[in-house]
């Protein structure tokens, strides 16, 4: 059965979105340019992180069809016929964004999917610039599994991918630091604070609001860590890259995998090693998100409490 | 099934827009003057030791200021770099760095591919860095 017709041309959404990525990046420039606030830039970490951009589009055009291949072979055998519906338009908004929190949540937690994703984290800025650096590797390393699901229950592939396209793009005006908090729609959005703690690497921010358009999921799934004003997010990666070398940044974690992979002595240390957590080892050497965090905490107990500094 | 060569006419025009739109960006971050460059001292070198809980037992600084490293006293090194106007900093147990000394020219690499080796030039080499060659990390 072929899939049903969407009512509608879907337009190419991100390819519409280019021309005020551009517009709003040239504005943030020169805000914190002349305003001397609201963020920093520096022009090697932006060309890197444009150049990644770009990458990524030559490999999404060299390889998505991947992705869309196995999105429609999926659907073959979906479970719903549930069509173009305005109800059903609106359950796969959030379907989507439920997959997109999980895809997130395990692209932090599991190094396969990091290896891919750890090029967004890894500038030591946070500006728009950043949203555009985003992965070469992503349908190579089958990223797209985490939306098969919904084809499979019976949304219609192109749906799927027009709000992917739009989460994307809704996903891009909050890399920044010229906006602070949004009143309530902190409570349901995805807002430049929420996002800024997801980039941070300070201890107690790390793997937390995995959300895409709505942190309503982080709230729910526990991992939700408000933005505080005493402790200014530092970003990057816990193990900073040092350098703007776009190769580099691409494919240094793949490479990390294999070398930790061809000297593995045993079985489980090859599975660990691809689908442990980054940062697993099996003497447990090296530090994990988990373990730095355990550190942190270990230390704010021992540390005296304010009040009592304070009082000395 | 046939497979098409996906770069057509259209994609083409597509990466050549994209290009030049990020050709432009760059132009103008430049133009703004987003060209900062951190220099690495003492202090810097402290302060990152400290946030990573640990003391610099002894370093070596670049004389253009733009790399170091440093002997820290839980026995690992770090690794300094400046990156624009940040610092990028990275901390390894002395095994996982291999290290060259040859005419005041140091070589340093890694077994964690995403560091790019370290190279630098030094004014004098202190007796920590042959101590460490030859105690801690492996010194060809």
């Amino acid at each position: 059965m072929n899939p049903p017709a969407a009512p509608f041309e879907i337009p190419p959404i991100i390819t519409y979105a280019v021309p005020a990525f551009v517009l709003l990046i040239i504005i943030e420039m020169i805000y914190v340019r002349f305003a001397k606030k609201g963020g920093r830039y520096e022009y090697r970490d932006s060309a890197t992180s444009l150049a990644m951009g770009f990458g990524n589009r030559v490999f999404g055009i060299a390889f998505g069809w991947i992705a869309v291949v196995a999105y429609f072979w999926v659907y073959e055998y979906r479970l719903f016929n549930l069509g173009w519906t305005w109800p059903v338009l609106v359950a796969c908004f959030f379907a989507e964004d439920l997959a997109y929190y999980w895809f997130h949540r395990i692209a932090h937690e599991r190094r396969w999917f990091w290896a891919s994703h750890i090029v967004h984290h890894s500038s030591q800025h946070y500006n728009l610039t950043t949203a555009l650096r985003q992965t070469w590797t992503g349908v190579l390393g089958l990223s797209f599994i985490f939306w098969l699901p919904l084809v499979y229950i019976g949304f219609p592939p192109l749906m799927v991918l027009m709000f992917s396209s739009i989460s994307l793009v809704y996903q891009f005006w909050i890399h920044t630091e010229m906006i602070g908090r949004m009143g309530p729609l902190e409570w349901v959005m995805n807002t430049p604070s929420h996002h800024r703690v997801h980039h941070a690497i300070n201890a107690r921010y790390l793997d937390a609001n995995y959300a895409g358009v709505l942190i309503i999921w982080d709230r729910l799934f526990g991992s939700f860590v408000p933005e505080d004003d005493k402790e200014k997010p530092r970003y990057g990666i816990v193990s900073q890259l040092g350098t703007f070398n776009p190769f580099r940044v691409a494919f240094h974690e793949w490479i990390g995998i294999w070398r930790d992979v061809t000297h593995a002595k045993k079985l489980s240390h090859v599975v660990g090693y691809i689908f442990g957590p980054p940062g697993w080892s099996p003497d447990g050497s090296r530090k994990t998100s988990a373990s730095i965090k355990a550190d942190w905490a270990k230390q704010q107990k021992q540390a005296p409490p304010p009040e009592a500094v304070a009082a000395e | 099934m046939q497979f098409e060569n996906p770069f057509g006419v259209a994609e083409l025009i597509e990466l050549g827009g994209s290009a030049a739109v990020v050709l432009l960006m760059i132009g103008v971050a430049a133009i703004l003057g987003f060209r900062m460059s951190a220099r690495i001292d003492d202090g810097e070198l402290t302060r990152l030791a400290e946030a990573e809980g640990v003391r610099v037992d002894g370093s070596v600084i670049a004389k253009n200021g733009r790399t170091a490293l440093a002997r820290l006293s839980d026995g690992r090194v770090m690794v300094a770099r400046v990156m624009g106007a940040d610092v990028s900093a990275r901390f390894a147990p002395a095994n996982a760095v291999s290290l060259n000394v040859k005419q005041r020219r140091l070589n340093a690499t890694f077994a964690d591919t995403g560091f790019p080796p370290l190279k630098m030039r030094l004014d004098e080499q202190p007796a920590w860095l042959n101590e460490f060659s030859g105690g801690g990390g492996s010194s060809k």
